[in-house]
């Protein structure tokens, strides 16, 4: 990897300039077509895959691409992924003489020093041509492996040092020539996978692929390669002017945040990143230098494309949502990512556990920074988990299975200005399925206690945040359990006034005498029947809690996502009557006496 | 004489259609929102007094009436149901409000939450719990039961939910829960997860439970209400229902799970068309019905509609019973045209029926689809529209389309409104694809079957975008959920779970299973009076690759007559193995051979192949073109030409209508677009066959 490389290939790139004719509307239904046609290819994906985290999950993005890789349309999936395939496309795409490209051509990568994210997510791509031979569009479908053939099964590792701990690297390898599937290779790449399912998962990514390259054929047959192209550089160009509309409107100006991770996952403390969000009329720069640049950290390292994507996938959440996702989006904002920092790291770094802190950490610093300045949208588009408590073990046949542990659960699902969080996660992962008890135990050696809200773990504000939920999972044989915790320091952050969600824990052998707290990172050994607890971390709260309509507390605390203590001392409500016997009833006088005491007391501690 | 009536009620109109030996008669009264069932009891009169006789002498020889009711969407739809709780697992109580994750938008951070049907409050855990065999390893508790029971008690709850981990494995702790709540609540209404959904996973059985307790009461006692008032007029016989699953019920079966009258309309005209379409020869159809509001789509293969469990969401709330699976795109006669940040839309919100499209003359002032095709002279401002009941107005479109369309986009306004038919037309195609993505299916092997008062309008363009060579735009059309619950046929669907690779399943307990739900038809086919000559049963089981998430079904026995599960022998996991394999090549495109397929479950079909007069109609002899009517200047896609104009009462079977052309219907207008051809065939219906590239 070079700095260079990643930087050529984010480069603004011209218009095609086909010359055909092009009005609005054309260019409109081209982008329905494509959006469709990415939906599609994800439907195919989701329901013929065989890991649960493609196909239950739904951890699968399509995204079209046109014949210089730039951005031209992509379907539903999670907004951070989708926003990362064209780096990886656009680096195939400078081997397009070498590595002879030409029609009924597959491809896949996953090199972060190729555009890549990181070692999991797999981008499988298939361009289109048209009669002269140029290329048209490039279908792509990125989907997250079970595993990667890395030293640890299931591709994350707590202790890698450098990449090649974490799996088999892809530049760019060619899986269909001229439609004939390159056996040879293809069989390479399955043996390097633990997973007896990811031969079907990677067949099912190539045939969805290959179904998407076929509508883009028909798509040219009927408007013309010309004419697409020409809807392409409208489209894009169309969403550059709208999300500039947007930030002409923002008061000129430079935001600042700074959020801090607890640690890495050998116990390095309060990882940093921050970032200034500079609105000078219609441009927005968001500047990312001052993140942490510390070379001895482990495993925290994001990888460029996903440092853009996940700040695109925030930016985006803070404008119209019906603004179309393209390369116009990047045309529109300059991401500055400080070189050797976390979020562009230095050659070989292990990624797998980037992708999770500090790369939610862009998004939510992004979300501080503009929060003062767009409160109505305003909600952070994060997990903050560290990582699912994944366990692994071997069946009698020596076949090794995983519960990945995306299990139904709560965590930082935030308020925003006037709309308390709620559900389950931020609105971004709202298509990320999460797993049940039933399918879980019918297929893993496994058994739930369950996973209710807990109490007052949700931001306190005027808008609260949805409590977090706290899993508890037991394990019927020996497993070997991967964890690794953070946001116990430092939480999500509240906006615009509103409290901290709750903190994230993770406990181990719960119950026994050998009861552990886990401080950063774990690959432990579990006995047959130990208990995993951990407590998700909840969301946050948005504006002064104080301001909280007292009736809006009671119903809280009558459905137990705030106590009657902390309606007391946090939001300064005081009742008469009882939880117990449901006659809770708001005490006006003594609520506002007691508000007004704490912002006396308030006022005196600034 | 052996008369049927099928009765179906909307938003606006309650249609009726009535079926005597093989000719049919179809009427429309205004619906009665206060009380539905005094609509029903209007248009009975009218049928009676069109039939010449009073109406008690009308129902005491109706053969049967089949009824679809909007009664349980109306009450998500309003969310004033009954006060719902629920009683669940310990540990599990957020599952219903958690909703696995899912949101509507992921883009919109602004999307408000669902309405609560069961508020945190109301939903209470009990200490039990089974494991995935269904054994205990964690007894119920009683005396906590029954503190949570009273506690709901004391909250006033109407209804109650009760849904547990693994019930559908084995019942025994819903049911306790069950007993104590008959005997601590005596009068609220319970649904059980184990009796409403079978199957797992948790958060789809109970919500759907949960719907089912939320809309029970409203439901049954509409129903209760009509069975009385049709008693009292002289209808003496079972009231059959029509179900979201497509087929038709009696309210004794529909007592424990109401639920499954949801979304029944529309599945209702999906079944309409299903049965029209297969009479024309036509058994694979796209149907596509485009009314004032909304764009539905459904696919029909092989003459059915097939209804599928699972990932079904209905106003918010998942329901994960069998339906018939329509899509609804919000692009409808009503979608508002506008420009925002210059980017034109249509839809989805929609100006309804009021004040409706500028052109109703009822005050709207936003331009829509209508207005649009107004305009461009698809539509007439000189003729009869809605079935006569008002003439369209110029008065105001061309200054709404100037105002919110032409000028922000700086084009004058007829291409204004060529421009919105076009962005309507790309949105319907688009979600025809996305429909028939889902299901895997290529449209371009369908015929179109058209209805509603705008489906005829686009037809023939939407068919062309999506390469389908013939369209069949049916009289009946305007009624045609009511004809739909008429020739649906009584049916039961339900599923049983049992997971287990196909290599080890137990022989004798999928025979057990398929038995149980053989058994449960049989007594309620039995009790509403069928024969057992004319039933069939298709024995299904539900299968996957080990991980994947979406099981398909296939079936494995169909069985006349009496329950038959001779074809259960000892090679059935082989042979359930190969027919999965080649489902999934069919679907998927490949197959993993290498691979054990699993069973996920079991389910039985059983319907009454009861004989419906096939509406077929045929080709008519060649009649040559009839004589148009006032020609006018028209945009068909090509610009605008002088256009020929026919009226629909003028035409007869036989005639053809060359492109362009315009037909005027009493219901809708059918648009001849360049490169078509329109017949009548021999019962008056319409037949649009793509004649060469336009």
């Amino acid at each position: 990897m070079s700095y260079e490389l990643n930087r050529k290939l984010c480069e603004r790139l011209p218009p095609l300039q086909s010359g055909a004719p092009i009005d609005g509307i054309t260019a409109g239904i081209v982008r329905g077509a494509f959006e469709t046609i990415c939906y599609e290819v994800a439907t195919h994906l989701g329901r013929s895959a065989s890991s649960a985290i493609i196909n239950q999950s739904n951890e699968r993005n399509a995204s079209i691409m046109d014949g210089q890789g730039r951005l031209a349309g992509l379907s539903v999936g999670i907004p951070q992924l989708l926003f990362i395939s064209p780096m990886s496309v656009r680096y195939g795409l400078g081997f397009r003489e070498a590595d002879d490209w030409g029609p009924g051509d597959v491809f896949v990568g996953n090199d972060p020093a190729a555009g890549g994210g990181h070692l999991p997510d797999y981008n499988v791509y298939a361009p289109v041509f048209d009669d002269a031979g140029e290329i048209i569009a490039i279908q792509a479908l990125q989907a997250h492996q079970g595993d990667t053939g890395g030293k640890d099964p299931g591709g994350f590792s707590v202790d890698a040092l450098e990449l090649f701990a974490e799996g088999m690297i892809l530049p760019c390898l060619k899986l269909v020539h001229r439609g004939e599937l390159r056996r040879d290779i293809f069989e390479m790449i399955v043996r390097n996978n633990r997973f007896p399912s990811f031969r079907g998962d990677i067949m099912a990514m190539i045939s969805a692929t290959q179904r998407g390259a076929r509508s883009l054929g028909a798509l040219s047959e009927k408007y013309g390669a010309d004419t697409l192209r020409a809807a392409i550089d409208c489209n894009i160009a169309e969403t550059e002017r709208r999300f500039r509309e947007e930030v002409i409107r923002w008061p000129d100006g430079a935001y600042e945040a700074e959020v801090f991770i607890d640690h890495d996952t050998v116990g390095n403390e309060d990882i940093r990143v921050h970032v200034e969000c500079r609105v000078e009329g219609d441009q927005l720069t968001v500047d990312l230098n001052g993140s942490d640049t510390r070379p001895e950290l482990v495993c925290v390292w994001n990888t460029f494309s996903n440092t853009r994507g996940y700040a695109m996938a925030q930016l985006a959440s803070m404008v119209d949502p019906s603004i179309p996702k393209n390369e116009g989006l990047f045309d529109a904002v300059e991401i500055i990512v400080p070189e050797n920092s976390i979020l562009q790291p230095p050659p070989n770094k292990p990624v797998a556990l980037g992708a999770f802190h500090p790369a939610v950490e862009v998004g939510e610093a992004i979300c501080v920074a503009l929060s003062s300045i767009l409160p109505e949208r305003s909600s952070p588009q994060v997990y903050k988990l560290g990582m699912p408590n994944a366990v692994v073990g071997f069946d009698e046949q020596g076949q090794m299975w995983m519960d990945q542990g995306v299990d139904v659960r709560a965590s930082d699902a935030s308020a925003t200005q006037g709309i308390d969080g709620w559900g389950a996660l931020c609105s971004g992962l709202g298509n990320l399925i999460l797993a049940t008890a039933e399918e879980a135990e019918s297929r893993f050696p496994v058994f739930n206690l369950g996973r209710e809200m807990t109490t007052d773990t949700g931001g306190a504000g005027r808008w609260r945040g949805q409590p977090g939920t706290r899993n508890v999972k037991q394990v019927l044989e020996p497993v070997t359990a991967v964890a690794w915790m953070v946001s116990k320091k430092h939480p999500l952050r509240g906006l615009a006034g509103g409290d901290d969600a709750g903190p994230y824990e993770n406990r181990f052998l719960v119950g026994t005498p050998d009861e552990y707290e886990i401080e950063n990172a774990v690959a432990a050994q579990l006995p047959a029947n130990a208990v995993l607890a951990y407590q998700y971390g909840g969301g946050a709260g948005f504006g002064d809690p104080l301001l909280r309509d007292p009736e809006a507390v009671r119903e809280d605390v009558l459905d137990e996502y705030v106590s009657v203590k902390a309606a007391r001392e946090r939001y300064g409500v005081v009742f008469e009557g009882s939880l117990e016997v449901l006659d809770l009833a708001v005490d006006a006088a003594a609520t506002e006496a007691l508000r007004e005491e704490k912002r006396v007391a308030r006022g005196a501690a600034e | 004489m052996s008369r049927r009536v099928g009765v179906d009620i909307g938003g606006t109109f309650t249609d009726f259609a009535l079926q005597k030996n093989g000719e049919w008669v179809f009427e429309k009264v205004l619906s009665t929102k206060e009380d539905h069932s005094l609509a029903v009891l209007e248009g009975l009169e009218k049928l009676a007094a069109r039939e010449g006789v009073n109406l008690r002498s009308f129902l005491s020889e109706v053969e049967t009436i089949v009824h679809g009711t909007t009664v349980a969407d109306n009450t998500l739809i309003e969310m004033n149901g009954a006060r719902t709780g629920l009683l669940t697992t310990e540990g599990f109580r957020d599952e219903l409000e958690l909703r696995r994750g899912y949101k509507e938008d992921i883009w919109d951070v602004r999307l408000e939450p669902p309405p609560a049907i069961v508020p945190r409050r109301r939903r209470l855990t009990v200490p039990e719990r089974l494991r995935a065999d269904g054994s205990v390893a964690i007894p119920l508790d009683e005396k906590a039961a029954r503190a949570a029971i009273r506690r709901l008690g004391q909250q006033g709850v109407e209804s109650v939910a009760i849904s547990t981990l693994f019930s559908f494995v084995n019942p025994d702790h819903e049911v306790k829960l069950a007993g104590w709540v008959r005997e601590e609540l005596p009068d609220v209404d319970l649904s059980i997860s184990h009796r409403v959904m079978p199957k797992a996973p948790e958060f789809e059985r109970t919500s759907t439970t949960v719907v089912n307790a939320y809309v029970g009461p409203k439901v049954t006692g509409y129903l209760d209400r009509l069975t009385g008032r049709l008693r009292e007029a002289g209808y003496a016989r079972e009231l059959l229902v029509m179900q979201s699953s497509g087929g038709v019920m009696t309210r004794d079966y529909l007592r424990e799970m109401p639920v499954r009258v949801l979304a029944s309309g529309p599945a209702a005209g999906v079944i309409g068309g299903a049965h029209i379409g297969s009479a024309k020869g036509e058994p694979d159809l796209l149907c596509v019905d485009m009314g004032g509001t909304s764009y539905d789509v459904s696919v029909v293969r092989g003459g059915l509609a097939p209804a599928e469990p699972g990932w079904n969401w209905h106003h918010r709330n998942l329901v994960g019973l069998p339906m018939v699976s329509v899509e609804t795109l919000g692009a409808g006669g009503g979608s508002i045209c506008q420009v925002e940040s210059g980017v034109l839309r249509v839809g989805p919100e929609s100006a309804g029926a009021d004040p409706g499209p500028v052109c109703y003359g009822r005050g709207g002032d936003r331009p829509t689809v209508t207005d649009a095709n107004l305009v461009l002279g698809l539509l007439s401002d000189e003729s009869e529209f809605a079935g006569g009941r008002f003439a369209l107005t110029r008065k105001g479109v061309v200054e709404a389309f100037e105002r919110f369309v032409a000028g922000p986009l700086g084009c004058d306004v007829e291409a204004a409104a060529f421009d919105c038919w076009r962005v309507v037309n790309a949105n319907m195609s688009q979600a025809v694809r996305r429909l028939t993505a889902e299901k895997g299916t290529d449209p371009t092997e369908l015929a179109m079957l058209a209805y509603g008062g705008n489906g005829p309008v686009f037809a023939a363009i939407q068919a062309q975008e999506l390469g389908i060579g013939k369209v069949l735009i049916p009289k009946a059309s305007p009624t045609f959920s009511a004809l739909g619950a008429l020739v649906a046929k009584p049916s039961i669907d339900e599923e049983r779970s049992y997971l287990a690779p196909v290599g080890s399943i137990d022989l004798e307990r999928l025979r057990a299973l398929w038995s149980e739900l053989d058994a449960r038809a049989e007594t309620y086919l039995d009790a509403a009076g069928f024969g057992p000559e004319r039933r069939v049963r298709r024995y299904q089981a539900n299968l996957r690759y080990p991980g994947q998430n979406w099981a398909l079904a296939v079936e494995v026995g169909r069985v006349e007559g009496a329950p038959d599960l001779s074809f259960a022998k000892a090679s059935l996991g082989d042979e359930l193995a190969a027919a999965f394999h080649e489902r999934h090549r069919a679907e998927y495109g490949h197959s993993r051979l290498a691979e054990e397929p699993e069973l996920t479950g079991v389910r039985l079909l059983v319907s009454m192949e009861l004989e419906v007069p096939a509406f077929a109609g045929g080709a008519a002899p060649d009649r040559g073109e009839p004589a148009a009517f006032a020609p006018r200047r028209a945009n068909l896609g090509e610009g605008f030409v002088e256009t020929r104009v026919y009226r629909g009462s003028d035409l007869l079977p036989g005639h053809r209508i060359d492109a362009p052309a315009i037909i005027e219907e009493s219901f809708t207008n059918i648009v001849v677009y360049p490169g078509w051809c329109a017949h009548v065939d021999s019962v008056g219906d319409y037949v649009l066959l793509r004649v060469g590239k336009a």
